[in-house]
C-alpha cells in the first residue's frame, strides 16, 4: 500500500465515522465533535487530491468557524439539562429507509458512469486558483463576497434582541 | 455596454435598488419610501418605454448575455437580456401597472404600518417580473420565476398577523411550488439536451430538423406547461388564486390579474413555437384551458365578494389567452394579455375604491352605502366590465375577437362553440358585478344583511366621511386606466406587425358573422344580467342561485379544495401522523389518557393541513433519487 | 472502479449520512450540522471529478471555494435564526414547528 492510498483510506474512514458521530449520538455537542472529526477527514481527502488550499480552507472555515458558531448558538438556545425525548422508531426507520434508497439509487447512477482520464496537467496551485478566481470567475467572486455580507448583516439582524420583542409588543392590525 | 443593455438594466436594476434602499432604510419613513419607489419605478417605465421605441423595432433582436460561471466550453451559468419585441413591450406593461398601482397605493394604504415595507415589497415585484420578463435563457427565466413567487407570497401574506392572509399566502406559495417542479425539469432537460437553454437557441432548436428530437420537444412543453399552469392559476391548479385575494387590493390589481399570473402567459409566447411543435401538448391545453374558462366562468356567476368575482374572471380570461396561443395565433392571445393587463387592473383599482368607501368586499354591502357617489368608481366599473365583457368600442372586445377568430380557424369546431358560451356568461357574470354593486336593492328584493363573506377590509382604517387627500391619487389612476381600455383595443395590428411577419390581425372594425354572434351572445347576457339585478325591483337572484346544489357547487370551487383536501394533503401526511400516533400513544398516551387523548386528537385533526417540513424533504429527495434512477437506467453508461 | 469511483463512494456514504439525520434529527442545530455534511460531500464530488476526470481543475476549486462560501453564509444566517425562534418558542425542535409549515 503506498503513501497515498493509505492517507486516503484513513482520512475516508475519519470522515464517515464521524459523520456517524455527527448525527447518530444524541448529545448535540458530540454531534458537534463528530462533525469537525469528518470534516477533518474531508480535508485529508482534499489532500490527497493535491487542494491543499481547499483543505486549509475547509479546516479554517468549517471546523473553525461553523463549529464555534454551533456551540454558541446551543449554548444560546439549549437548556442543556432539558429532558430528551425518546426517538421514534419509524421516524428513525424511515430516515434510514430513505437515506438507503438513495444511496442506492444513485449508486446505481454511479457504478455505471464512466469518466474519461485527466485531459490536462494539474494545475491546482493556489496562485493559479486565485488567478482564475480574480480573471475568469470573477462575477461569482464578488456575488459570494456580497451574499457574505448579507449573510452577515442577516443574521445580526435576525437574532438581534430588540426587534422581535418590540414587534410582539405592537398590537396586530392597528394602524 | 451599448445604449440598449444600459437600458435594459435600467429598467431591472432601478427598481432592485429602491427594493433595498426601502427596505434597509425607509421602512419607518412611509412617504419618502412611497417617493422613490414610485420615482424608480417611472425610471423602468421610461427605460422600457425607450426600448419599445427604438430598440425592439419588429425584426430586430438583441441578445446580451454574461457567463459567470464558466464551467465548460459548451455548459456554462450565464445572465442576460433578451430584447425583442415581445419581451419590451411585457416589460412596457409591467412597468406602466406596476406604476399605476404604486400611485394608486398611495391612497390606499395610507396610515398602514407597513407603508414603507409594502412599498419595497412592490418594488421587489416590480424587479422580479422585469427580470423574468427580459431573461435571456431559460435558467434565469427560472429564477426570477421563483422570485416573482417570492414576491407574490410577501404581499399575498402582506397582513401576516390574521390568519387569512398568512393561510393564503402558503396556499399560492405550495400550489405554483407544484407546478415549478414540472418547470424546473423542463428548463434540466432542456439544458442537459442544448447546455445553456438560451431562449431564441431552444426556439431554433424546436424547430423541425433542429437540435431537439420531436419526443424530447413534446416532453420539454408539457414539463413547462406544469409551470404555466400552476403560474397562470389553470386546470387543477387554480383554487390558489381566489384565496389570494386576501391580500391588499392594489396588490391583486397587480399580481394577480395584470402581471403575474400573466408570466405563465407570457412564457408559452416566449416559446411559442417550441409549443406550437409539440401539438399533442398543444391540443391538451386547448381542452384544459376551455374547460378553465368555463368552470370559473360559473364560479364568477355566484360568487358575492366583488374580489372573488374579479379573480375567476381574471382565470378565465388567462384561460382565454392560452386557448389562443393554443390554438396558433401568438398574437391573439398576447393582444388579449395586454388588454386584460389595462382592463383587468382598472377593474381591481375600481373595486378598490369601493371596498376603501364601504369597508367590505360584499357587493350588496357596497350597494347599500351609496357606491354611486363615488364617481371615479362608477365610470371605471362600468367602462372596465364593458372591456371584460366584450363591448364593442372597449378594448377587450377586440382581443376576444382576435381569440375567437384564432379558435376558429385552429381548432375543432366543438371548442369554438363553447368558447362562445363562455363569452357569453363571461358578459353575463361582469353586469351581475356592476348592478350587484351600483343598483341599490329595492325594498324586499335580494338579501339586505350579508352572509358570512363580508370581510373586513383591514389596514386602511381612514373613517369614511370627507375626502382624504390620498383618494384623488385613486381617482386619477382609474381614469387614466378607464381612458386606456378605450385606446388599448387599436393596439391589435401594431402588435402583430411587431411580432414579425405571419401574425395577421384583422383591422379593429372587421364584423363578420363570429363577431355578431359573439355581441349577441354579450348582448343577451347583459340583458340576462339586467332582469334579474339591475331593473328596478328585480329579484336580484341569479338564474344559477335558484338551484341551491348547484350554487353551493360552483360557490365552493367546484369542491376542488375539498377534494385536495381529502386526497393529496391526506396522504402526504399520513407518515407523520403515523409517527406522531406512535410518540403520543405508546410513549405519552400510557402515562397520562385522558388529557394527552384529547389534546392528541386536537393535534391529530390539525396534522391533516400541516405537515412536518422533515416529511416534505423526505419526498422531495425520494422523488430525486428516483429520478436519478430512472435517468440512470435510461441513459446508462452516459 | 477507478481512484474517482472511491472517491466518489465516499462522498455518496457522506451524502446519505448527512441526508439522514436530515430527516431524523429533532434539533435545529443537529439538521445544520446534517445538511453541513452533504455540502462537504458535494464540494468532495466536484474536487474528486475536476482534478481527476476533467479538463481544468481549477474549475472545480472555484466552485468549492464558493460552495463552502455559501456553507458559511448560510450556517451564520441559519443559526441566528435558530436563536431568534428559540426566543419565540421556546424550543428549536422541528416537531413543534408545525404550525408555521403549510
Amino acid at each position: 500500500m503506498n503513501w497515498t492510498g493509505f492517507l486516503f483510506g484513513a482520512s475516508a474512514a475519519l470522515a464517515l465515522v464521524g459523520a456517524l458521530f455527527a448525527v447518530g449520538l444524541k448529545n448535540i455537542f458530540h454531534n458537534i465533535l463528530g462533525f469537525a472529526l469528518s470534516l477533518v477527514g474531508v480535508a485529508g481527502l482534499f489532500l490527497t487530491l493535491g487542494s491543499d488550499f481547499l483543505a486549509i480552507v475547509l479546516l479554517l472555515v468549517y471546523v473553525g468557524a461553523l463549529g464555534i458558531a454551533m456551540v454558541y448558538a446551543v449554548m444560546l438556545s439549549q437548556p442543556l439539562d432539558a429532558p430528551r425525548a425518546p426517538r421514534s422508531l419509524p421516524k428513525v426507520a424511515g430516515a434510514a429507509l430513505l437515506a438507503a434508497a438513495v444511496a442506492m439509487a444513485l449508486w446505481a447512477v454511479l457504478h455505471r458512469a464512466h469518466f474519461p482520464p485527466q485531459a490536462g496537467a494539474l494545475e491546482v496551485t493556489p496562485q493559479f486558483t486565485g488567478f482564475r478566481l480574480l480573471s475568469d470567475y470573477v462575477l461569482a467572486f464578488e456575488l459570494i463576497s456580497v451574499l457574505l455580507v448579507v449573510a452577515m448583516i442577516g443574521a445580526v439582524m435576525v437574532a438581534r434582541k430588540d426587534r422581535s420583542a418590540a414587534a410582539r409588543k405592537a398590537p396586530p392590525g392597528s394602524p | 455596454m451599448t445604449a440598449a443593455a444600459l437600458a435594459a438594466v435600467l429598467a431591472q436594476g432601478v427598481p432592485l435598488a429602491v427594493c433595498a434602499v426601502v427596505l434597509v432604510a425607509l421602512r419607518g419613513r412611509p412617504r419618502a419610501a412611497a417617493a422613490l419607489a414610485i420615482a424608480g419605478m417611472a425610471v423602468s417605465l421610461a427605460a422600457s418605454a425607450w426600448l419599445v421605441a427604438t430598440v425592439a423595432v419588429p425584426g430586430r433582436t438583441l441578445l446580451a448575455q454574461t457567463v459567470f460561471l464558466p464551467v465548460d466550453a459548451s455548459r456554462s451559468l450565464a445572465f442576460g437580456v433578451l430584447l425583442d419585441p415581445l419581451s419590451t413591450t411585457m416589460a412596457l406593461v409591467v412597468a406602466a401597472v406596476t406604476l399605476a398601482v404604486m400611485v394608486y397605493s398611495t391612497g390606499y394604504m395610507a396610515g398602514d404600518p407597513g407603508f414603507g415595507r409594502y412599498y419595497g415589497f412592490l418594488a421587489l415585484f416590480g424587479w422580479a417580473m422585469q427580470g423574468l420578463v427580459l431573461s435571456a435563457n431559460l435558467l434565469q427565466t427560472l429564477v426570477f420565476w421563483e422570485l416573482v413567487g417570492l414576491a407574490s407570497f410577501l404581499l399575498i401574506g402582506f397582513w401576516f398577523d390574521r390568519p387569512a392572509p398568512a393561510a393564503a399566502a402558503r396556499k399560492a406559495f405550495l400550489m405554483t411550488r407544484v407546478g415549478d417542479v414540472g418547470f424546473l425539469l423542463g428548463v434540466l432537460l432542456l439544458i442537459r439536451a442544448l447546455g445553456l437553454a438560451t431562449i431564441p437557441d431552444v426556439i431554433a432548436a424546436a424547430a423541425p430538423g433542429g437540435a431537439l428530437s420531436p419526443r424530447e420537444v413534446a416532453v420539454a412543453a408539457a414539463l413547462l406547461l406544469m409551470g404555466v399552469i400552476g403560474k397562470s392559476a389553470q386546470g387543477p391548479l387554480f383554487t390558489w388564486l381566489p384565496d389570494a385575494m386576501e391580500g391588499p387590493t392594489p396588490v391583486s390589481a397587480l399580481l394577480h390579474s395584470a402581471t403575474m399570473v400573466a408570466a405563465g402567459v407570457y412564457l408559452v409566447a416566449r416559446l411559442h413555437p417550441l409549443f406550437a411543435a409539440a401539438p399533442a401538448v398543444m391540443h391538451v391545453l386547448l381542452w384544459l384551458a376551455l374547460a378553465t374558462a368555463l368552470a370559473t366562468a360559473t364560479m364568477a356567476m355566484v360568487a358575492v365578494d366583488i374580489k372573488r368575482v374579479l379573480a375567476y374572471s381574471t382565470i378565465s380570461q388567462l384561460a382565454y389567452m392560452l386557448m389562443g396561443l393554443a390554438a396558433g395565433s401568438a398574437a391573439a392571445g398576447y393582444f388579449h394579455l395586454v388588454t386584460h393587463a389595462g382592463f383587468k387592473a382598472l377593474l381591481f383599482l375600481t373595486a378598490g375604491i369601493f371596498i376603501h368607501h364601504a369597508h367590505s368586499n360584499d357587493m350588496r354591502e357596497i350597494a347599500a352605502r351609496e357606491p354611486r357617489s363615488q364617481r371615479a368608481g362608477v365610470i371605471g366599473l362600468v367602462a372596465g366590465s364593458a372591456a371584460l365583457a366584450g363591448v364593442i368600442p372597449f378594448a377587450g372586445y377586440f382581443s376576444k375577437e382576435e381569440i375567437l377568430a384564432a379558435v376558429g380557424a385552429g381548432a375543432p369546431r366543438a371548442v369554438l362553440v363553447l368558447a362562445y358560451l363562455g363569452a357569453g356568461l363571461t358578459a353575463y357574470y361582469a353586469f351581475r358585478m356592476v348592478f350587484l354593486t351600483l343598483m341599490p336593492a329595492g325594498p324586499g328584493g335580494g338579501a339586505r344583511t350579508p352572509g358570512g363573506a363580508a370581510a373586513p377590509h383591514g389596514g386602511a382604517a381612514a373613517p369614511a366621511q370627507g375626502r382624504a387627500p390620498g383618494e384623488l391619487a385613486m381617482s386619477v389612476t382609474v381614469l387614466v386606466l378607464a381612458a386606456l381600455t378605450l385606446v388599448l383595443g387599436y393596439l391589435g395590428p401594431w402588435l402583430a406587425a411587431r411580432l414579425g411577419p405571419g401574425e395577421a390581425v384583422r383591422g379593429p372594425f372587421v364584423l363578420g358573422t363570429g363577431a355578431l354572434v359573439a355581441l349577441a351572445l354579450v348582448a343577451a347576457g347583459i340583458g340576462l344580467a339586467w332582469l334579474e339585478f339591475g331593473r328596478p325591483g328585480a329579484p336580484r337572484i341569479g338564474f344559477v342561485e335558484r338551484v341551491p346544489p348547484l350554487a353551493r357547487f360552483f360557490g365552493d370551487n367546484w369542491y376542488l379544495d375539498r377534494l385536495y383536501r381529502a386526497t393529496v394533503i391526506r396522504w402526504a401526511t399520513a407518515l407523520s401522523r403515523a409517527a406522531h400516533w406512535n410518540d403520543r400513544t405508546l410513549v405519552d398516551g400510557a402515562t397520562d389518557g385522558v388529557a394527552n387523548g384529547t389534546i392528541g386528537g386536537g393535534r391529530l385533526l390539525a396534522l391533516v393541513q400541516s405537515g412536518y417540513v422533515q416529511v416534505y424533504l423526505a419526498v422531495a429527495v425520494g422523488l430525486v433519487a428516483a429520478l436519478a434512477w430512472a435517468l440512470g437506467a435510461a441513459g446508462g453508461g452516459r | 472502479m477507478t481512484w474517482l469511483h472511491w472517491y466518489l463512494l465516499v462522498a455518496l456514504l457522506l451524502f446519505c449520512i448527512g441526508l439522514y439525520g436530515l430527516v431524523q434529527r429533532r434539533s435545529l442545530v443537529a439538521m445544520l450540522i446534517a445538511l453541513e455534511l452533504m455540502l462537504a460531500a458535494v464540494s468532495l464530488n466536484v474536487v474528486a471529478i475536476t482534478s481527476l476526470s476533467g479538463r481544468s481543475s481549477s474549475v472545480g476549486q472555484v466552485v468549492a471555494i464558493i460552495l463552502i462560501g455559501v456553507a458559511a453564509a448560510e450556517g451564520a444566517v441559519a443559526l441566528s435564526l435558530f436563536v431568534a425562534i428559540q426566543r419565540e418558542v421556546q424550543s428549536i425542535n422541528v416537531e413543534n414547528l408545525s404550525e408555521l409549515k403549510g
